[in-house]
């Protein structure tokens, strides 16, 4: 019986009897709402141009089938071997980014988000994207290898420098929104490992004073000034970003309660919103399904959220929680910055709202990232 | 993990705090400020394209077209997007349109309109010129330079009546900010002159416009729907073209004749330089004809106003000023024609009565003024006792002067009340405007004492002097009447005593359903006496009809039994020119249908010029076999 028993315990706890449904359920919920935003963001252009109304849609879902295949593959793994390899992980991802900054091999169009990539076969891959995981991967080995309940000084020193690697690489992209993503990363997976409010604190002044220091030295580029000064001073920014906002704002404001109707939106059948399939895709949400559609949305996400800080606790491990963290800070802080941007609060930076946005490499880092959690979620007990 | 736990609320805490964030600016946006929004996203979205409207023709009496409507190519050139290229565009015009390119740069030279405003540089361009145009965007770049389909007036009769007409214009910078208001466009045309002016809002007509959805670029994606535009107004005048085309013609003929008589004043020839003719329905106040010399061809107004066309409109010697009305802007001292009105209000307060006769010497003196002043009569001779009627019939001055004199005497011992000489006057519509249907109306004057402390430069001494009332008696000096102001007073002796207001406009015809205003002349009694009336125009017939009348050389062998003349003659002195010739007539005399008021400008005595122009226009209105020899000669 015992045998039976013992058996019984280990069929138990078999991962796979411990896969996230809810989890999956509302990241499937989002890529599919996530099509139909596409559709009607893309079609009247494409329609237009004499192309397949669907061409987006359908290369979005192709990248959605193999997210999922990403999912499987990441939880089927278990994370613990990561802490092996987060050395690698780690050093591939800088090495890919220094990679990227090299005209020929990389390619970026500073008028869109800014993000550079390589060319492969077609298809763009953008490291930056996969930096933030191998960010996660890394700093939640050395936290967990700490031996203190909390960072000293010293600790915190090197784990920020750990950080600022892929930062300052990302922002001579100049990738002002993964930079600000990796920044957010590391600062909330800080507080989980229990960092001293004075030492964030002190994190923080830093951060300011490199940042009017960029700013003075010019590594921000004109653009990003104005993009972010679009947000604090309208009437002085380019032409440009002030139409971006405006018409952002002009999308989701004339929503209204309920919505224009799915398809049934001026700016977005008009095409009046740059960038929309992209950075812009929750105006789409704001227009056509109204206040109600976008708070749906935004449940979604915090049903999301839920379920990473859930597994953050439940894992028995240090690693995973602070694997979930990572990932959790990461959703957290896309999804706030991108909404935020688009309703006004935030400023414009390129930051794609995570399974909405059209892009192949954010969804696949983004299914990565689920499956992350999966993984850490199948295999708390042992 | 205790520790852990805590910190990961934390977390949750901070996550939890940006959907409040969210959230909260979600609902301002698309709940608070929701309208706001969707008025953006329709202006945005929605296009606004006008479709011209026709403005209203202008027919004349038996409805036939006087001004119609017609479709012009015009170019148009924006100078705000022109930028360095403006040399070469310039010089690629003037080549495709063939005019020196000097001139381009004069017609661009304007600060008529905005600088943003598309300035039209040639009208009427061939379909050949416009094709060119468009297929070399690289000579013309298209925001510099377009070619509108555009509708313009239309002229079937040339120069007719073109001062009551008036002409169209692009609207003018400095008039639109306040027109802005009343829906006017930047590349909107208005009345600017005449009747086109005055009845604007009629002829006008409104818009229509056409709705589109655009998608950001700009591009059309479908048609909303269409407002129609509504036609403007028809105006049919009370003008009848042929007895329009009469005055013209026998005003110029007339003018032309007189620069061969030879003027005993100033021992040269009659100038004769320029005059009005007025045709007027007495009963309704209708104006039949309106006729003003030097003239000018509106259609010079719609190709744009050529440098030489400009000098001669507004430049020329301010004797000729062909641009004025003189029929409604010219207001001289109407001489003898005046009499008739003095007459009534003498009779009116007792100065004169029918049934008495009045001394007509040579000359006259005020009693009791001492100064010497001597006023002459018009010609050296001593007629003796004379009744009203043959005072007016000799159109004896003498007579008047006394007056004139008694009005004076008489306000100075204020036994009339604050002068009732000019207040009658004034009464019969002198000195102020008659409120005709046309703009830029000028009132002319009649003074009297309440002027001189206004006007102490025109009065000896500064003060009102019984010169005054004299010389008011025999329509000199200190009285001054259009024509039409003078049309209009006749009428009232013509049509029983009724004061109405000249009218152009008869009535306005709504384009679609037809449905019409009538223009009327709002006429009201000034309560003359029948009789009175009735008198006077007998007496005036007897200026044509009988030997000795001062018109009866001009119409000599006129048929006076079928056709009764009741006319006066006038000519008065203009200082630094020839004398102003004046002729007023109601034909038929018994029931006068027309009231004919003819002004020559230094046109001499008033039977020298105004009395045979008047006479041939009512020959020809009668259809009377027009006489060929005309005496010119005869007195005051």
């Amino acid at each position: 019986m015992a045998a039976v028993a013992g058996r019984m315990w280990a069929d138990e706890r078999r991962p796979i009897r411990h896969v996230d449904a809810m989890l999956l359920l509302v990241v499937g919920a989002l890529v599919i709402a996530g099509l139909f935003l596409l559709y009607s963001a893309t079609n009247q252009t494409l329609r237009q141009d004499g192309l397949d109304p669907f061409a987006r849609v359908e290369r979005h879902a192709v990248t959605a089938v193999l997210g999922l295949i990403l999912v499987i593959l990441a939880a089927s793994f278990d994370y613990r071997f990561l802490k092996v390899y987060a050395g690698f992980i780690y050093t591939g991802v800088v090495v890919s980014l220094v990679l990227v900054l090299i005209p020929g091999l990389g390619t970026t169009d500073p008028t869109a988000t800014a993000q550079s990539w390589f060319e492969v076969a077609g298809f763009q891959i953008t490291p930056s994207e996969f930096a933030k995981l191998g960010l996660i991967v890394m700093l939640a080995t050395l936290m967990s290898e700490l031996r203190v309940s909390a960072p000293g000084l010293p600790d915190l020193i090197r784990l920020i420098a750990v950080a600022m690697v892929p930062i300052v690489l990302v922002f001579l992209q100049p990738d002002l929104g993964s930079a600000i993503t990796l920044a957010a990363i590391c600062v909330g997976m800080l507080v989980v490992a229990g960092a001293r409010p004075l030492h964030l604190g002190v994190l923080a002044v830093t951060a300011v004073v490199l940042i009017l220091l960029a700013f003075q030295v010019g590594a921000i580029r004109e653009y990003q000034v104005d993009r972010l000064t679009t947000l604090f001073d309208p009437e002085n920014s380019s032409e440009t970003a002030r139409y971006n906002l405006e018409q952002s704002l002009i999308a989701v404001g004339s929503g209204g309660m309920f919505g224009r109707g799915y398809l049934g939106g001026s700016q977005t059948s008009l095409d009046y919103v740059p960038e929309q399939h992209t950075d812009f895709i929750f105006t789409v949400v704001g227009e056509e399904f109204g206040f109600l559609g976008a708070t749906f949305v935004l449940g979604l996400y915090a049903l999301l959220l839920w379920r990473a800080i859930r597994i953050a606790f439940l894992s028995k491990d240090p690693f995973g929680t602070y694997l979930a963290a990572g990932v959790a800070s990461m959703f957290a802080i896309q999804m706030f910055v991108n909404v935020g941007m688009v309703i006004g609060i935030m400023p414009i930076t390129g930051i794609a709202l995570p399974f909405l946005s059209y892009g192949g490499s954010s969804m696949l880092a983004m299914s990565l990232a689920v499956g992350m959690l999966e993984t850490v979620h199948m295999r708390r007990f042992k | 993990m205790e520790k852990a736990s805590s910190r990961l609320r934390l977390l949750a805490l901070l996550v939890a705090m940006m959907f409040i964030a969210l959230s909260t600016r979600l609902w301002f946006l698309q709940v608070l400020a929701v309208e706001r929004f969707t008025d953006l996203a329709q202006d945005q979205s929605i296009r606004f394209v006008p479709v011209e409207t026709l403005r209203g023709r202008i027919l004349d009496a038996n409805e036939r077209l006087i001004v119609g409507n017609r479709m012009s190519l015009e170019v148009r050139v924006n100078r705000a997007e022109m930028g360095d290229d403006t040399e070469a565009v310039l010089q690629n015009l003037a080549e495709v349109l063939d005019v020196p390119v000097r001139r381009l740069v004069q017609k661009l030279a304007t600060d008529r309109f905005f600088a943003r405003q598309p300035v039209p540089v040639a009208e009427f361009v061939s379909e050949k010129v416009t094709f060119y145009i468009d297929e070399h965007p690289e000579l013309f770049p298209p925001d510099v330079v377009e070619v509108v389909p555009t509708s313009v007036r239309a002229y079937p009769r040339e120069r007719l009546a073109s001062h009551s007409l008036g002409h169209v214009g692009l609207i003018e910078a400095e008039q639109f900010e306040q027109l802005q208001d009343e829906g006017y466009g930047l590349n909107d045309s208005l009345g600017r002159a005449g009747l086109e002016a005055v009845y604007e809002p009629w002829l006008r007509g409104e818009a229509g416009v056409r709705r589109y959805v655009v998608n950001a670029d700009g591009e059309v994606i479908r048609e909303l729907g269409v407002d129609p535009p509504v036609n403007g107004h028809d105006l049919v005048l009370a003008m009848d073209l042929k007895i329009q085309r009469i005055a013209e013609q026998e005003l110029v003929a007339g003018l032309e004749r007189s620069r061969s008589i030879l003027d005993d004043d100033t021992a040269r020839y009659l100038s004769a330089n320029g005059g009005a003719a007025v045709v007027m329905n007495p009963n309704t106040a209708g104006i039949v004809a309106m006729a003003s010399w030097p003239d000018f061809d509106p259609e010079w107004y719609v190709r744009g106003l050529t440098q030489e066309q400009r000098r001669y409109l507004f430049e020329s010697r301010p004797l000729l000023s062909p641009s004025s009305n003189r029929a409604t802007q010219f207001a001289l001292s109407p001489g003898s024609a005046f009499k008739p009105f003095v007459t009534l209000s003498a009779l009116r307060h007792g100065v004169a009565s029918l049934g008495r006769a009045y001394n007509c010497p040579s000359e006259y003196t005020a009693p009791g003024d001492e100064s010497g002043a001597i006023f002459h009569n018009a010609f050296p001779a001593d007629f003796g006792y004379l009744s009203i009627s043959e005072a007016l019939k000799l159109s004896c001055d003498t007579i008047f002067y006394d007056w004139g004199w008694q009005f004076y005497n008489r306000w100075t011992s204020d036994q009339l009340g604050p002068e009732p000489f000019q207040k009658d006057l004034r009464a019969l519509g002198f000195s102020r405007p008659t409120d005709v249907d046309l703009p830029f109306e000028s009132r002319g004057v009649v003074y009297g004492a309440a002027d001189a402390p206004k006007n102490p430069d025109l009065f000896f001494a500064g003060q009102w002097q019984p010169g005054g009332d004299i010389l008011i008696s025999i329509g000199s000096s200190y009285v001054t009447t259009t024509p039409l102001q003078l049309a209009t007073a006749y009428s009232v002796i013509a049509n029983g005593g009724r004061l109405c207001r000249p009218h152009l406009v008869d009535r306005i015809v709504a384009p679609d359903d037809g449905t019409v205003k009538n223009v009327r002349g709002h006429c009201r009694s000034l309560r003359y006496p029948k009789s009175w009336l009735q008198y006077i125009r007998t007496a005036l017939t007897r200026v044509t009809s009988e030997q000795g009348g001062t018109a009866y050389l001009p119409f000599l062998g006129f048929p006076h039994s079928e056709i009764p003349v009741a006319g006066k003659t006038g000519t008065a002195e203009r200082p630094g020119h020839q004398d102003t010739s004046w002729f007023a007539a109601m034909v038929p005399a018994n029931d006068p249908q027309y009231v004919v008021v003819v002004m020559a400008e230094q046109g001499g005595f008033g039977a020298e010029t105004a009395a045979p122009i008047a006479r041939r226009i009512i020959e020809r209105i009668y259809g009377i076999e027009p006489t060929t020899n005309i005496q010119r000669e005869g007195t005051d």
